[in-house]
C-alpha cells in the first residue's frame, strides 16, 4: 500500500489531482421514483467499450476485399481460438449498445432532461446516436454476406433521394455507381477510422458535460429528491453501475452462446436479390414507413417524402430544447410530451411489427 | 454475547469482500481468456481464399493427375505427357463427381458416368454438360500454386 | 454483258445437270451480300405472300454467302423486266413442288467439293440421310404431307443450325417437330400417337435442355436421327442411349437382362425407362409390387425379386444414411463450425452412391452393395466429425454457462456489497 500512496503523491505533486479526486468524492447522484433512468448511458458507453475492444481483436484477421472479406470472417469464426465468441459478441454488443442508447435518449427525453442548461449534452448525444446508427450501417456490410449487401444496396439507395447532392452522396457513400468492393473498403474506413475517430471526441466532450452539470432532476420530483439522501457518485453509485454492467456482460454472453451470430453465404453482386432484404432492426421503423409510402405524393416521389418528414422529425427532435420554450423556466409543454410517447409508440410498434412479419 | 455477534459481522463481511474479489476476478479472467487466446494465430495462419498449395513437382510425373482440395471442394493438377502443368476443378459438371487423370486415355475423366474431359478441361464425350473450370498454376521452385479467378 | 450473263446461264443449267458448282452470277463469291432486281422488285410488291421471301432473305445464310434468288428460282437477275427476270427460257423455275425441293436444296448440299468453299464443315450427306428416312421414302411415294428441308429449315430466311434463333436449334428443334407430330389427327395418319413430343416435355432431357440450358441434352433428333429420321429399331436401343449413358449400357451388356431381352425382342433401356418420357429414376421403381418397375416382368418369389428387394434395401439404406448426415453436417456448420472435412466425406458419399445407381444395371446385388457399403463407410466418417463439432458447440455453451454464473455471483455479491454499506 505504501507503494501506491507514494505513487498518488508523485503524480499528485506533478499533476493537481486532489481537486479531481475531491470533486468525485463530493459528487452526488439525487434519488427519486425515477433514478432508474440514469443508468442507461453507462450501460451504453459500457457495451461502447465492449465494442471498441472486440473491434480491435476482429481487426488482427479481418480483410476489407470483396475477394476476401467474407472468407476472413468465416476464418474468424471457424478457426481462429475463440474467433466465434469475439464475432459474435461485436455483433450482439453492437445492438445492445443501440439499444441501451435509445432507452437512454427516451427516458432523457420523457422525463425533460434535454432543458437548458443541458441543450449541449442533448445535442451531442443525438449526434452519438447517429454515429451509433452509423456504425451499424458500415459495420453491416462488413462481412460481405447476401442480405448485408442488399441491405445496403437498398440503404445507399434511398440518399440518391437527396434533392441536389443526391448522385454526389450515392457516389461518396458507395465510391462508385454501384455497391461494390469500393464500397466494402469505404465502409471498412468509416467503421474503423472516421467514426470511431468522432464518436471518441464527441464521446468525451458529452461526458465531460455531465460531470460538470451533475445529474439533472426532474420537473415534479424535486420535492422528492430533496427529502431523499442523495447517492454519492464515488463509490455507491459506480457500484451499482457496475451491477448493471455485469447485467449486460450477462446479456452479451448468453446471447453469444444462445443465439450465435450467423454468416450467411457470400455476396453475389450479379445474382438476384433474395426475398425479405431487412436492414438492421432499429432501421426497421423508417425502412417499414417508406416502403408504405404511395410511389408519388402530391406529384413528389414518395420515397423522398418519406425521408424528407424524417428528416423533419429529426430536426424538431435535435432541437426540442429550443423549440419546448417552458423548459427553459422548468415548464416543458405538454405537447412535447405526448410528441416523445408518440415517437416511442411509433417506434417500438414499427419496430415489432417489422420483425414478426406483419409488412410481408 | 455480542462479542460472538460482532465477531460474526466481521466475518461475514470479510467473506463477502473475498466472495466479491473471487467473483469479480472470475469474471474478469473469463472476458480476458478468450482474448488471450483469440491473438494467438491458428495452425492456418490465413484464411484459404484463391490460392492453395496444390502439390510438389517433384511428386507430378509426367501423364499423371493429383487431386489437390480447395477448401471442401476438390482440384486436379494435371501433368501432360510433355511435362505442361494444368489445374481445373475437380468437380464433374454433371453430376458433382470427382473427376480423375486416366494415364491411358491421357486425359480427365470421370467414373460416375463416364465423362471425358480433354487437357484444357473442355467435355469432349459423355454426359457433362459444361467444360471444368480452369485455374491457373503457378510455379515457385519445387512448389506448385494454384489460383482461381475470383 | 448481256450475252455474258446468258453464257453464265447456260453453263450453270449444264452444271446442275452434270451435278457441278452452279455459275458465278448466280452464286456469287462466299461472303458477297446478293441484293439484286429480284429482292429489289419483291420487296416493292403489295403481295405480301410475294414480299415476305424478299424480305426475309436479310438474315438468309445463303443470301449473305452470296446464293442469291436465281440461284435456287433461276431466271436473270440482271434483268429490271419481270418479263426476261423471270422467263422459262432463262432458266426461271419459279415456286417448287414439295417433291422438288429436297433435290434442289441437294444439289448444292450433296455438291461436297461446292459445300468445301463455304463451309467445310458441314456435312454433304443429308439428302442421302434425307432418302432413307421415312419422311424421304413417304415423299417418294407421293405423300406431300410429310417434312422437307424446309418444313424444319424455312425456305427464305434459313439460318445457321447453331443460331439460336433457328428453328432447329437444340433449344427449338423439339417444337419444330412438334408441329406435325404434336397434331394427334394428322398422326393418326400414320400409326403415330402424337402424343411423343408431350410426353418428351416431361422427361428430364427435356428439363435439363430448357432449365440448364444444357445444349448436350438429347433433342428427337439425338435419338431418331435429323435428316435421317426413323424411329429406332429394338435392337439398337441401348446402342443409342448407350451414346450418352456409357457406363450404364456396360453395367446392362453384363446383366442377364441382356440375353432374356434381346430373346424376348424385348428393347433394352426403354422397358424400364420409357422411350419418350423418360424422367429421373427413383429408387423406389425397383420391387415387384404394383407400380414398380421389376413387377412388369418378374413376380413375388422369383430371383428377380430377391435381387431387387436386396438391391433396393442397401440404396435406401445408403440414402437414408446420406440424407442424415447432409442433414447433421448442415446443421453443425450453420451453428458456425468448420466442417470442410466433414463435406469432403459427403462428396465422396454422394459419388459412391451415384456410382451405386450406376450398378443397378447389373441386377447384381453385390455390385450394388459394394458401393452403398462405401457410402455408408463415408457417411459414418462424416457423422463422426459431425458429432466432435457437436461436443465442442456443447463445450462452448458450458463454458459461457459457467461464465454466466460466475458474472451473476459476482452481480450478487456486488448488490450485497452495495446493500452492507448502505445499511
Amino acid at each position: 500500500m505504501r507503494i501506491f500512496d507514494r505513487l498518488w503523491q508523485a503524480l499528485d505533486g506533478r499533476l493537481e489531482l486532489a481537486p479531481l479526486v475531491d470533486f468525485a468524492t463530493h459528487k452526488v447522484v439525487p434519488q427519486h421514483r425515477h433514478s432508474w433512468a440514469y443508468y442507461f448511458g453507462g450501460l451504453t458507453l459500457f457495451f461502447f467499450i465492449v465494442q471498441v475492444a472486440t473491434g480491435i481483436l476482429l481487426l488482427l484477421y479481418y480483410r476489407p476485399t470483396s475477394e476476401a472479406a467474407f472468407e476472413s470472417v468465416q476464418f474468424i469464426v471457424t478457426r481462429v481460438p475463440f474467433g466465434w465468441l469475439i464475432r459474435s459478441v461485436h455483433s450482439w454488443s453492437a445492438n445492445l449498445m443501440v439499444l441501451a442508447a435509445f432507452a437512454h435518449m427516451f427516458s432523457v427525453y420523457l422525463l425533460g432532461s434535454y432543458a437548458k442548461p443541458r441543450e449541449l449534452t442533448w445535442w451531442s448525444g443525438f449526434a452519438l446516436l447517429v454515429l451509433a446508427m452509423g456504425f451499424g450501417f458500415s459495420g453491416y456490410l462488413l462481412p460481405w454476406n447476401e442480405l448485408a449487401f442488399f441491405a445496403t444496396r437498398v440503404g445507399t439507395d434511398m440518399v440518391s433521394k437527396v434533392p441536389l447532392i443526391g448522385g454526389w452522396l450515392l457516389k461518396f457513400l458507395r465510391g462508385g455507381e454501384e455497391v461494390t468492393g469500393a464500397t466494402l473498403t469505404r465502409f471498412f474506413g468509416f467503421h474503423v477510422a472516421v467514426l470511431p475517430m468522432i464518436t471518441t471526441t464527441l464521446l468525451a466532450t458529452h461526458l465531460a458535460f455531465i460531470q460538470r452539470q451533475g445529474m439533472h432532476v426532474p420537473e415534479g420530483l424535486e420535492e422528492e429528491a430533496a427529502t431523499r439522501r442523495p447517492l454519492r457518485f464515488a463509490p455507491n453509485f459506480m457500484m451499482r453501475e457496475g451491477v448493471v454492467w455485469l447485467a449486460g456482460l450477462a446479456a452479451l454472453a448468453a446471447l453469444a452462446a444462445f443465439f450465435p451470430w450467423e454468416l450467411g453465404s457470400k455476396a453475389d453482386p450479379f445474382a438476384s436479390a433474395p426475398a425479405g432484404i431487412k436492414p438492421e432492426w432499429y432501421f426497421l421503423f423508417m425502412f417499414e414507413a417508406l416502403k408504405l409510402l404511395p410511389a408519388h405524393v402530391l406529384g413528389i416521389e414518395g420515397e423522398l417524402v418519406g425521408l424528407g418528414a424524417f428528416s423533419l422529425a429529426g430536426l424538431v427532435w435535435f432541437l426540442v430544447p429550443v423549440l419546448d420554450r417552458g423548459s427553459r423556466i422548468g415548464h416543458r409543454s405538454r405537447a412535447f410530451l405526448a410528441l416523445g410517447w408518440l415517437a416511442l409508440a411509433y417506434i417500438v410498434v414499427f419496430t415489432l411489427a417489422s420483425m414478426a412479419g406483419a409488412f410481408k | 454475547m455480542p462479542a460472538v455477534h460482532e465477531g460474526s459481522v466481521i466475518s461475514r463481511r470479510a467473506a463477502l469482500n473475498w466472495l466479491l474479489g473471487t467473483s469479480l476476478g472470475a469474471t474478469l479472467a473469463a472476458a480476458l481468456y478468450p482474448v488471450f487466446r483469440f491473438v494467438i494465430p491458428p495452425e492456418v495462419a490465413e484464411a484459404p481464399v484463391n490460392r492453395v498449395l496444390a502439390g510438389k513437382l517433384s511428386e507430378l510425373p509426367a501423364n499423371t493427375g493429383k487431386i489437390f482440395r480447395f477448401g471442401s471442394k476438390p482440384g486436379i493438377l494435371v501433368r501432360t505427357a510433355n511435362g505442361e502443368i494444368r489445374a481445373f476443378s475437380a468437380v464433374c459438371t454433371h453430376l458433382n463427381c470427382t473427376v480423375q487423370y486416366r494415364p491411358d486415355f491421357q486425359h480427365i475423366w470421370c467414373a460416375c458416368h463416364n465423362g471425358h474431359y480433354d487437357l484444357q478441361g473442355k467435355n469432349i464425350a459423355g454426359p457433362p454438360p459444361r467444360p471444368l473450370e480452369a485455374y491457373k498454376v503457378d510455379i515457385a521452385g519445387d512448389d506448385l500454386y494454384v489460383t482461381r479467378r475470383a | 454483258m448481256r450475252n455474258h450473263s446468258f453464257l453464265a446461264l447456260v453453263l450453270a443449267l449444264a452444271a446442275t445437270v452434270a451435278g457441278a458448282a452452279p455459275p458465278p452470277n448466280l452464286v456469287r463469291p462466299p461472303g458477297t451480300h446478293a441484293e439484286d432486281t429480284c429482292t429489289a422488285c419483291h420487296m416493292a410488291l403489295d403481295d405480301a405472300r410475294l414480299r415476305t421471301p424478299a424480305k426475309l432473305t436479310d438474315n438468309d445464310i445463303h443470301h449473305a454467302q452470296g446464293v442469291t434468288c436465281a440461284g435456287c428460282h433461276g431466271g436473270d437477275p440482271t434483268s429490271e423486266d419481270a418479263a426476261v427476270a423471270m422467263n422459262t427460257a432463262k432458266g426461271f423455275k419459279g415456286k417448287f413442288s414439295h417433291q422438288a425441293i429436297p433435290e434442289m436444296c441437294g444439289s448444292c448440299h450433296s455438291d461436297a467439293s461446292f459445300m468445301l468453299r463455304y463451309a467445310p464443315n458441314v456435312p454433304t450427306d443429308q439428302l442421302a440421310q434425307y432418302r432413307t428416312s421415312k419422311h424421304g421414302q413417304a415423299l417418294a411415294k407421293g405423300d406431300t404431307n410429310v417434312a422437307i428441308c424446309s418444313s424444319c429449315h424455312g425456305a427464305h430466311g434459313v439460318l445457321a443450325v447453331n443460331d439460336a434463333r433457328s428453328t432447329v436449334y437444340p433449344t427449338r428443334i423439339v417444337d419444330t417437330c412438334g408441329r406435325c407430330h404434336g397434331d394427334a389427327v394428322l398422326m393418326g395418319h400414320y400409326g403415330i400417337k402424337g402424343n411423343e413430343i408431350a410426353e418428351y416435355k416431361q422427361s428430364a432431357h427435356y428439363a435439363a435442355l430448357v432449365t440448364k440450358n444444357d445444349l448436350s441434352a438429347p433433342t428427337c433428333k439425338s435419338c431418331h436421327g435429323a435428316h435421317g429420321a426413323t424411329p429406332p429399331g429394338v435392337s439398337s436401343v441401348s446402342n443409342i442411349c448407350g451414346t450418352c449413358h456409357v457406363t450404364q449400357r456396360e453395367r446392362f451388356d453384363l446383366s442377364p437382362h441382356k440375353d432374356a431381352f434381346a430373346a424376348l425382342s424385348q428393347p433394352a433401356c426403354e422397358s424400364c425407362h420409357s422411350n419418350h418420357a423418360i424422367v429421373h429414376p427413383q429408387d423406389s421403381w425397383i420391387g415387384v409390387g404394383k407400380d414398380q418397375t421389376c413387377g412388369s416382368c418378374h413376380s413375388a418369389g422369383d430371383s428377380g425379386a430377391t435381387a431387387a428387394t436386396a438391391i433396393l434395401a442397401a440404396l435406401s439404406g445408403a440414402s437414408k444414411g446420406l440424407g442424415g448426415t447432409q442433414q447433421r453436417v448442415d446443421r453443425v456448420q450453420l451453428a458456425g463450425m468448420l466442417m470442410d472435412e466433414a463435406e469432403v466425406k459427403l462428396e465422396d458419399a454422394h459419388q459412391a452412391f451415384i456410382m451405386a445407381q450406376v450398378e443397378i444395371h447389373t441386377v447384381n446385388p453385390s455390385r450394388v452393395e459394394e458401393k452403398t457399403k462405401a457410402v455408408l463407410a463415408s457417411t459414418g466418417a462424416a457423422e463422426r466429425l459431425a458429432a466432435s463439432a457437436e461436443t465442442e458447440i456443447r463445450y462452448r455453451r458450458t463454458g459461457l454457462f459457467v461464465s454466466l454464473v460466475v458474472i451473476a455471483l459476482a452481480m450478487v455479491t456486488l448488490i450485497f456489497k452495495i446493500r452492507g454499506m448502505e445499511r
